[in-house]
């Protein structure tokens, strides 16, 4: 699995979902899986991208909001993961790609096993999983209650190809119009 | 409200508000504020038990670059969000404000509790407190430093407006001299 399948299988599976994505891997898979569709793509601030999809879930709670992060990023920012499970939002849930490299500055390791979905599981109101395969990251995030992390295990660490430089300007803009146009979709989580 | 019910980021205050922390988070409330992100200090706690009060939702995060990051996904959303975090945080919030929030445009209204400043008797806060304002104007944000009472409900205001009118990040430095600090220990 690489992270362009992992950014397909969640915008075929819940298109009506609010997508944060961190800077780099993250931004230019979801960017080239929904064609540059309107979401808060993460340009900089690494390890800032949870706590924005946080803020986001929090402020619109009729939406699903799905945080689509990288592992070093993630690391960066692993606070937030303290954050999540306190405030507890039932509409977020946050799918990491899981290379243990930084893969926009080179492909480095990470310093140490990461063990996200154990880490989740263990905190209060967060549940944690892994996936290996786009058909179980669709089926994962069937059934794992929000807040819910999930591991997306990458054994291909292909580079999308569509750039991680976003226009912020842009990406506000649309952002904001999904928020502001979309449908309610409570009940249909990805 | 979101998760309204749950009891996390309720602030504990220990004994009443002083009547500035009570105009401050009065005049949030009047200028439109819908949540508060913060990091907790202790000038800043009759702060948020006020804002409790006036049931406006509190969120106690773990990081005060989780605060920029979050009040920001706040504002996308078209809603008016306001940070407190103390002037040593400025250093951990820089990342999510001069490489999300600023350039992303979305206007953050900022309440730093100054340490480091007049009064200070730790050394370790020295260096921050003193950087404080420099740093900020260093990624364009504009401070105002509050000393007076008689002059929050005009700072208080004109910042706000600068965060959602104008969409630029701007922070009201809470000095000593308001009282309510612990500089001495």
């Amino acid at each position: 699995m690489n992270a362009v399948d992992v950014a397909d299988a969640l915008v075929r599976h819940a298109p009506d979902s609010l997508y944060v994505s961190s800077l780099g891997t993250a931004t230019s898979a979801l960017r080239k899986a929904s064609n540059d569709g309107p979401h808060l793509y993460f340009g900089g601030a690494m390890g800032s991208a949870l706590p924005a999809a946080l803020g986001v879930a929090d402020a619109v709670p009729a939406r699903q909001v799905v945080a689509l992060l990288g592992d070093g990023e993630l690391l960066m920012g692993v606070s937030s993961l303290w954050s999540v499970s306190s405030l507890a939002p039932r509409n977020l849930v946050v799918v990491v790609l899981a290379d243990g490299r930084y893969s926009i500055t080179g492909g480095q390791p990470l310093a140490g096993a990461t063990r996200f979905a154990e880490v989740a599981n263990i905190l209060p109101g967060l549940s944690g999983a892994q996936a290996t395969t786009a058909g179980e990251l669709v089926s994962v995030l069937g059934t794992i209650p929000r807040p819910g992390l999930v591991e997306a295990v990458i054994d291909d660490r292909a580079w999308p190809g569509w750039s991680p430089f976003v226009d912020p300007h842009a990406v506000r803009a649309r952002f904001a119009a999904n928020v502001a146009a979309g449908p309610d979709v409570t009940s249909s989580q990805p | 409200m979101a998760n309204g019910e749950r009891a996390a980021g309720k602030p504990i205050m220990l004994s009443s508000p002083l009547a500035w922390q009570v105009e401050l988070a009065d005049a949030l409330v009047a200028g439109g504020v819908t949540v508060a992100a913060f990091v907790p200090d202790s000038r800043l706690d009759g702060i948020m038990a006020r804002l409790g009060e006036r049931e406006l939702p509190v969120r106690s995060l773990a990081r005060e670059e989780e605060c920029i990051a979050f009040a920001a996904g706040h504002r996308i959303a078209g809603l008016k969000p306001v940070v407190l975090m103390q002037s040593s945080g400025i250093g951990n919030a820089l990342n999510s404000l001069a490489s999300f929030a600023i350039p992303y445009g979305l206007g953050l209204p900022l309440v730093l509790s100054m340490r480091g400043t007049l009064g200070e008797s730790n050394p370790s806060q020295v260096p921050m407190g003193r950087a404080t304002p420099a740093v900020l104007d260093a990624v364009g944000i504009q401070a105002f430093p509050l000393r007076s009472e008689s002059d929050i409900a005009d700072v208080t205001r004109g910042v706000l407006s600068l965060a959602y009118e104008a969409q630029a990040c701007a922070a009201i430095l809470l000095e000593p001299q308001l009282g309510g600090g612990r500089e001495r220990g």
